[in-house]
């Protein structure tokens, strides 16, 4: 099985959504003679052979975190490029990877609903979402994303073979989908606390701007 | 009130669109409002890039590009309404329209909070505007796609702590869309 992968992570290279890509891959590639093709819409050059790319392809993953609610405007960029294959016949098939940095996966809800009409727009038959919520510290702090990244390796191999994403494991791998209303007020206090928002203030002070953290630059 | 249309029309060609734009920045200056339209297109904005340098290096300002981004989130965040006006182009709003709106999120601090009972980011303002669609149909529009296209608006707003006021077609008499502006 042959695939074109497609980052549409703003941050590319370094990117959680690269992380993700890696796990899925590895599981992708236990099946022989299965290979893939890489490429990073967050490259300026080489924007004209995306489209080529995906002309070609047998099938697709689209993969990008999720900005303001939707995909990043540099993947509009490219979906737009898209228009003038909408309906053409051998259109690949298509699947995607959506994660977020909030602890929840319902942010993606919506933009997935938009990703399965693309797909019919496009005449792509549509395998569906992979959607990750929480994804933000992928990079950072990996040790807590080891559970996330074994079923990715699964979500992977079992595409590997079947071409088919395994919906228990989309399911799985997607984290709470929206909190219960008990966690939620557990949880509502504790986001006023230290622990959580250490992360962002070691690295506010460590850019010697804590002190300007609030600042209203507009007013 | 003071509007901000943030025109996303990337086609300087298509002119119905800029004319319904006109119109009803017409109907809603005799109405006693207060209106800038901001031309994408003709404005360098760049790609967020997720440095996350707004929060972390330089809050509240983009710290990856001294673009015209400055600009669009001056007037949003000193507008009363924001109106995201696009033609659909693949079943939503332009790439050219997405470039300004992920450049928004500097308005908003990087903690977290709950609200509706999810996770979103902390308010850096006290005061954010109210924001409505404007959208023009394209030859393959179904109403399926107006709805996805509010939907992710409708979240939208909740993340930039506010209400989603309206969807509006460029279908539909400009003096309908300026009397429901009116209406606010």
């Amino acid at each position: 099985m042959k695939l074109t992968v497609f980052n549409g992570s703003p941050r590319g290279k370094n990117s959680n959504t690269e992380i993700f890509l890696e796990h899925f891959l590895n599981g992708f590639l236990i099946k022989e003679g299965n290979v893939y093709e890489y490429a990073y819409l967050n490259r300026a050059k080489g924007q004209d052979r995306f489209l080529e790319l995906f002309k070609e392809a047998e099938n697709v993953l689209l993969a990008f975190p999720l900005y303001c609610d939707a995909m990043p405007a540099m993947v509009k960029t490219f979906i737009e490029s898209l228009e003038p294959l909408c309906g053409r016949k051998g259109n690949p098939n298509i699947g995607f990877i959506v994660q977020n940095g909030f602890p929840e996966a319902i942010h993606n809800r919506y933009v997935a609903r938009y990703l399965n009409k693309l797909s019919s727009r496009l005449g792509c038959k549509c395998m569906g979402t992979i959607i990750k919520g929480g994804g933000e510290g992928a990079r950072t702090m990996p040790d807590r994303y080891k559970k996330s990244f074994d079923i990715l390796r699964q979500l992977g191999q079992i595409y590997g073979e079947t071409g088919q994403f395994d919906l228990e494991l989309v399911h799985k791998l997607a984290g709470p989908y929206k909190f219960s209303k008990p966690v939620v007020l557990l949880f509502k206090p504790l986001l006023k606390t230290k622990p959580f928002k250490i992360g962002w203030d070691r690295m506010l002070k460590e850019n010697g701007a804590f002190e300007r953290r609030f600042d209203r630059p507009y007013l | 009130m003071r509007i901000t249309i943030l025109n996303g029309n990337p086609d300087i060609k298509n002119i119905k669109f800029e004319d319904y734009l006109t119109k009803l920045t017409d109907l809603l200056t005799a109405n006693d409002h207060t209106v800038k339209v901001l031309q994408i297109r003709e404005m360098d904005v760049r790609y967020c890039i997720g440095c996350f340098g707004c929060w972390i290096k330089t809050p509240g300002e983009c710290s990856n590009a001294a673009d015209d981004s400055r600009l669009v989130r001056r007037e949003y965040i000193n507008s009363d309404l924001v109106i995201f006006a696009s033609p659909i182009i693949m079943g939503f709003t332009s790439a050219l329209l997405k470039k300004a709106h992920d450049k928004l999120l500097p308005l908003l601090l990087p903690y977290l909070e709950v609200d509706q009972w999810e996770a979103h980011h902390v308010a850096r303002y006290d005061k954010y505007p109210l924001i409505g669609l404007l959208l023009e149909k394209n030859n393959d529009t179904d109403e399926e796609d107006v709805e996805i296209i509010s939907g992710i608006y409708v979240r939208d707003a909740i993340n930039f702590k506010t209400s989603f006021c309206f969807t509006k077609l460029t279908t539909d008499p400009v003096e309908e869309v300026a009397n429901e502006i009116n209406s606010i």
